[in-house]
């Protein structure tokens, strides 16, 4: 079934090369066809709009029979994905994969699930703490991230930030709480790190988790 | 888990009436021509209060227990066979549920199980379109007759089924819930298109699959768990709810004895399967395997298949069950909601909890050392079964060729061994169930019984390692022996009757433990 999978695959790069109007690409990396990178644009009216996010595409032996792999090479701010490593919490990718799923409905998949996060089915627990605590602080965080990250405007180039977001807005938290307690003298990197894992924000900023904060830096 | 109580209680109201035959018994226990030559010999053994009915069943009776439920079905909502076939194993082969549902709305309960509703036609060979069809996987065009479609409207070339199938039969180990390769089409793919289009290896692993998810899927019954042993077990006196205050040691058709509660190898009376399972997870701490298993598995809260997370988020789907549930706090996904990272509160919580535990596990781990050396002990000298039957043996012919007694006569000894190695497999497990038993007056009525036992059974071990050295001797041994032997299957009677009638009359009551 090999060639199968070949020919399956030539095609599909082929049949996304052809239509124009989806805006969504799929180029080789090197001379194997089973190695790709897709990329589509940042869905309008979400904060990643203006961005182009990358996708690493590993296909399997087994495919079309087994689902393909996926993970963003762009840095994305999503509760469904992971910030560190670009995981991707999707259905379609694990049980859900069916053989008729093709590449390009699948980089489209993923293109509406920036449209509408899931976070109760998280890939990462901290950013949805972020997104269930105060939208309006995640759309902003997830918004400079996609200005940090996301604005290659061709593929193949390493993530350089278009516009220089602080860390603090980087880790979606307000730079009066981070300098809040950088003025008692704790290194502005802890600081950051305790927030971001204690969710301090929005309606989280009260009296208690000021004192959960302070405990968990004197440790 | 009261959700799971109560399907308990649905699948097994009826069974309980069940009447104890005795023939089944008497048919499954070892033939064994000592016994039936022996002049002491035992009458077959009285059917306690705690003790369970069970038939042995060949692989070929649960094909015809399937097939009779499929016939049943069958003639009863007038569907074809893999119809039928294909309703109960959704329904988890609960006729009346499946009737009760089918009656109701038909097209539902078929569109519920993965079937086509009654009105469209099932499939399409009689208006099978002319031309060229060309595959929405692997885009290679075809003719039709070599292309299939389930009646769902989603053609593929057949090549491509049976690489979906086959993939899904090997690889994933699937059977009853392959479904249409189309993206989000639940239907089900029928037994004789399966068998039709795999080759014969793959569809004779595919009914063994559907065989094994049978038995599994059933509450009463359970595979042998004996290498190369390919009876079944069917017993419906040992429902799960019931398995606090029973103990149901059956034997199978092999010869060996096993635990229908928990599938156990061999008889672990008097200890409830809840127990064994706490015991052997604790016994196997030191192995390599079951620090990884600990480190890495969590048991499936509905089904408790052990499962290894390698990747994604924390939304698990058993893959043996269908179960969905939190990977951090392994309660059930439903009742996640928004409320997901609540979950985190419970980790802070049960990291404190983790530390307070190790500093105790410290202080119990002397007491635990007391209770698994004896455990040990008993566990190790059974292992020695095989030596001490030759030795026996060896000296009854000893015995027959010095003291003039008849093969007959001689017999004793070897029932005297028998009763020493049943009195120490209880014993093992008394160790066992004394280390999570906790103090009260029934620990020391247990404790009593347990010394006395373990005494008697010395005795008789040490008489039985005596010297023959005259014929005198022999006639004395051989009483001494013999009474032993009577004291030692009393006592452990005694030991058995305390606990496993205890358990129904809960005075050692779950919460003790």
């Amino acid at each position: 079934m090999s060639d199968a999978r070949l020919r399956r695959v030539q095609k599909e790069i082929k049949d996304c090369a052809k239509d124009k109007t989806s805006n969504i690409s799929i180029d080789m990396i090197d001379e194997s066809p089973f190695h790709l990178i897709g990329a589509f644009p940042g869905p309008p009216d979400t904060p990643y709009e203006g961005g182009y996010y990358e996708v690493d595409i590993a296909i399997p032996d087994a495919y079309p029979f087994q689902p393909v792999k996926m993970k963003f090479i762009t840095k994305v701010y999503h509760p469904n994905v992971s910030s560190a490593s670009g995981a991707i919490c999707l259905d379609i990718l694990k049980d859900a994969w069916s053989p008729v799923l093709t590449l390009k409905s699948t980089l489209i998949s993923l293109q509406s699930l920036l449209c509408e996060p899931v976070p109760n089915d998280p890939q990462d627990a901290e950013v949805a703490k972020h997104y269930l605590a105060d939208r309006n602080s995640f759309n902003a965080t997830a918004k400079h991230w996609a200005q940090a990250y996301a604005q290659a405007p061709a593929h193949k180039k390493k993530n350089e930030p278009g516009k220089v977001a602080t860390d603090a807005e980087l880790a979606g938290l307000s730079e009066e709480n981070v300098v809040g307690f950088t003025d008692m003298g704790f290194s502005r990197d802890q600081v950051i790190s305790i927030l971001k894992k204690l969710n301090y924000r929005g309606n989280n900023v009260n009296p208690q988790s000021y004192n959960a904060v302070l405990e968990e830096l004197l440790k | 888990m009261s959700s799971d109580g109560d399907n308990d209680d649905f699948l097994y109201e009826d069974e309980y009436d069940d009447e104890f035959d005795q023939d089944d018994i008497d048919s499954t226990s070892e033939p064994d021509v000592y016994d039936a030559m022996s002049p002491a010999m035992e009458e077959a053994p009285q059917k306690k209060p705690y003790d369970v009915s069970w038939k042995v069943k060949t692989l070929q009776e649960i094909i015809d227990m399937q097939n009779k439920e499929i016939t049943k079905v069958q003639s009863l909502l007038e569907v074809p066979a893999s119809s039928a076939a294909i309703l109960l194993r959704h329904y988890v082969w609960n006729s009346e549920k499946l009737q009760e549902q089918f009656w109701n709305d038909p097209a539902q309960a078929l569109e519920a199980a993965g079937l086509s509703p009654p009105s469209s036609p099932t499939t399409h060979t009689s208006t099978q379109p002319t031309g060229v069809f060309e595959c929405p996987i692997c885009c290679m065009e075809y003719d039709y007759p070599s292309t299939y479609s389930m009646g769902c409207d989603h053609r593929f070339c057949k090549d491509c089924w049976i690489e979906y199938l086959s993939g899904k039969i090997k690889g994933e180990g699937e059977s009853a819930k392959i479904q249409c390769m189309e993206s989000g089409c639940k239907r089900i793919v029928r037994e004789e298109i399966i068998d039709d289009l795999v080759t014969h290896d793959i569809s004779k692993r595919y009914h063994n699959l559907l065989n094994a998810a049978f038995v599994a899927d059933s509450p009463t019954l359970r595979w042998c768990p004996h290498p190369n042993c390919e009876y079944i077990i069917e017993c419906s006196q040992a429902p799960t709810r019931m398995l606090n205050q029973l103990v149901p040691t059956v034997q199978c058709k092999c010869g060996d004895d096993l635990c229908f509660g928990c599938g156990y190898s061999a008889s672990h009376r008097p200890v409830l399967c809840r127990i064994v399972k706490l015991w052997e997870k604790k016994c196997a701490d030191d192995s390599e395997t079951a620090n990884w298993l600990q480190a890495n598995t969590k048991e499936c809260s509905k089904c408790q298949s052990t499962i290894e997370k390698n990747g994604g988020c924390n939304h698990m789907t058993c893959k043996k069950c269908k179960w969905e549930f939190c990977w951090v706090c392994m309660g059930p996904w439903s009742e996640h909601g928004t409320s997901w990272y609540q979950c985190n509160r419970f980790d802070e919580k049960s990291g404190i909890d983790a530390r307070d535990t190790q500093a105790k596990s410290r202080a119990s781990l002397e007491r635990y050392l007391h209770y698994f050396n004896r455990w040990a002990n008993h566990e190790h000298s059974a292992k020695l079964d095989a030596e001490f039957y030759q030795k026996t043996e060896k000296k009854m012919e000893q015995m027959q060729n010095s003291g003039n007694l008849s093969w007959i006569e001689v017999q004793f000894a070897k029932q005297a061994v028998d009763a020493v190695i049943k009195a120490r497999i209880t014993l093992k497990w008394s160790y066992c169930m004394a280390f999570y038993l906790k103090r009260n007056n029934m620990t020391e009525l247990f404790e009593d019984n347990q010394r006395d036992l373990e005494r008697a059974v010395e005795n008789l071990g040490y008489l039985l390692e005596q010297n023959i050295s005259d014929t005198d001797s022999i006639a004395k041994l051989r009483q001494d022996i013999t009474n032993q032997a009577a004291y030692v299957q009393k006592r452990h009677d005694i030991l058995m009757d305390d606990t496993l009638r205890g358990y129904l009359e809960v005075s050692y009551s779950a919460g003790d433990w």
